[in-house]
């Protein structure tokens, strides 16, 4: 409801800003662009679900053999540049949500400001560079695979954020260097209709670019609380001092959650290697994680074939004994012992798992790309991955081959 | 001895007209006789032409024009100066709209008329045919 308010609002502003800008001088322009992908993606373990984000609830795999939902999407811009100095831009983008509808969101909604030609501010909805293609990481056209590698960037599923931004370009010789800060807030649906909340949001990135070569380094401290947590917590803090132990370790409710990343990419044109490491750690149940990837390709002509490796693993608990249940009276026991496996299937939920991708991107037709790519996910020993929808019959800590196709547009 | 001398007088001919037909189809980028620029470098040039920099070395705003996509100029800018495939232009391109961070170079129809408005505006910069060259324009020398 209130992103399609908002949308309206920022739609409604541009095209009058745009209308009277008119008027005033030549620059004034309203540009109308779209991106989309119909994909379609296969996975062979009946017994869990392949997703495309930790909202969504069903996936390929168990609910459906064949997925058209996990990486078909449509986006939509409008971008305005009222004087040479001002621009607005508005993009909202329908793709499977957590209550498997598709209505669409928005994804960017500001205004940017250029102070001088290396100095600029944004305010409003700005998608973060959390990771390197984090800002277009939905843009199938302009990334190499079929989907960003799942390892990394499920790390933080928080995509946009609303605040402002500070960016600020240097050159020196043939480098550029782009230095950027934000500060926003967040709150994002959940599966289960609990809200994940962001605040006091602060992100610093540096993007190093000579030639061919690309550096990156980015850091982002953010308070969390999970809504579907708090009943867990406020019922084992009843149970005196070690629930409150427990809940001042595990509970995410306003802790701080720390994200640090690197990342590299040369590409000379005729091919690419691209890598990233990140951590994620916070004294929550989410706990600290590792990720990285290793990415290649090489170009022959239209034809790009790609190899990733990546990997995701915790630092910390996938298991606590939780409350003591000795010497507890029967009701208080069962309660605690209940308690104790909630929190746990939390700690266990955290993705454990390498891959290996083989892919083929084709520019057959201008604008036009169609990729074809094989995935085999390891996982972890106890860990399920990146599966949810676990049945009965599923056994973590093996392993499950993906087989997506997708054509990606731009227009 | 008479035939082979004809024979090399036929070759260099050939040889000459064969040059003369790559010259005419080569690419050059063109500023107006007017512009402060003499020369860039190739990093330079694809700054300007990515969107990554909006000034000329000297610190001059600088507008760069573009050729239709699909046009043999346009291929041929981006394979011998930019160093990238025209899919490999618009997926760059893509990053950049898709975040609100710039919009391509105004594309132009034709060489004529890349030459017509590079002649008449000083702070652009564009890429013609050798043979679309007039005294209006300069050839930039691209390091």
């Amino acid at each position: 409801m209130q992103g399609k308010q908002s949308v309206a609002v920022m739609v409604a502003l541009l095209l009058h800003a745009t209308a009277a800008g008119a008027q005033a001088t030549e620059t004034p322009n309203l540009l109308f662009n779209g991106f989309g992908t119909v994909g379609v993606i296969h996975s062979d373990e009946d017994q869990a679900d392949f997703v495309p984000n930790i909202f969504a609830s069903d996936g390929a795999g168990h609910t459906r053999d064949w997925s058209f939902e996990v990486d078909s999407r449509l986006g939509l811009q409008l971008t305005t540049n009222l004087t040479p100095r001002l621009s607005g831009v508005v993009q909202v983008v329908a793709e499977q949500r957590h209550d498997d509808s598709y209505s669409p969101l928005v994804e960017w909604a500001n205004f940017k400001f250029d102070i001088t030609p290396d100095w600029s501010v944004r305010a409003g909805r700005i998608v973060l560079p959390i990771f390197m293609v984090s800002e277009y990481r939905k843009v199938g056209y302009a990334i190499p695979w079929v989907r960003p590698p799942v390892e990394v960037y499920r790390l933080v599923p928080v995509g946009s954020n609303d605040g402002i931004d500070v960016t600020y370009r240097t050159h020196f010789g043939e480098a550029t260097n782009t230095l950027s800060g934000n500060y926003g807030r967040k709150d994002v649906t959940t599966a289960s209709g609990g809200k994940v909340r962001a605040r006091d949001g602060v992100t610093v990135t540096d993007t190093l670019e000579r030639g061919p070569l690309t550096l990156f380094a980015g850091y982002t401290r953010t308070r969390v609380t999970i809504e579907e947590a708090q009943p867990l917590f406020d019922a084992i803090v009843q149970f005196g001092p070690q629930g409150a132990a427990l809940a001042e370790r595990y509970d995410a409710d306003g802790k701080h959650l720390e994200i640090m990343r690197v990342g590299a990419r040369y590409d000379p044109g005729d091919w690419f290697v691209m890598g990233e490491w990140a951590r994620s750690s916070s004294r929550t149940f989410i706990g600290d994680k590792r990720a990285w990837y290793l990415t290649g390709g090489y170009r022959f002509g239209s034809v790009t074939p790609y190899i990733t490796l990546a990997r995701a693993r915790v630092e910390t608990v996938t298991s606590d004994p939780g409350l003591a249940v000795a010497g507890l009276p029967p009701p208080r026991a069962a309660q605690a012992a209940a308690l104790n496996a909630t929190l746990n299937r939390l700690l266990g939920s955290a993705p454990e798992q390498q891959s290996l991708s083989l892919g083929v991107r084709w520019d057959f037709a201008r604008n036009f790309a169609l990729k074809v790519q094989f995935d085999h996910l390891n996982l972890d020993a106890g860990s399920a991955g990146v599966l949810v929808n676990e049945q009965p019959g599923f056994r973590r800590g093996g392993t499950a081959s993906l087989f997506s196709a997708t054509v990606d547009f731009v227009f | 001895m008479a035939r082979s001398k004809r024979i090399t007088v036929v070759g260099c001919v050939l040889v000459l007209s064969l040059a003369l037909g790559t010259a005419s189809a080569e690419v050059v980028v063109i500023v107006s006789a007017q512009s402060p620029v003499s020369a860039l470098t190739r990093a330079q040039l694809a700054d300007i032409y990515l969107g990554r920099s909006n000034r000329l070395p000297n610190g001059d705003p600088v507008v760069p024009i573009d050729q239709a996509f699909g046009s043999a100029a346009h291929d041929l800018f981006y394979r011998d100066y930019i160093g990238r495939s025209t899919a490999l232009i618009k997926a760059h391109w893509s990053r950049l709209i898709f975040t609100g961070r710039g919009q391509p170079p105004k594309a132009v129809p034709n060489d004529s008329a890349t030459a017509e408005i590079v002649a008449e505006n000083p702070n652009t910069i564009g890429y013609v045919d050798s043979g679309h060259v007039d005294i209006r324009l300069r050839i930039v020398p691209i390091e």
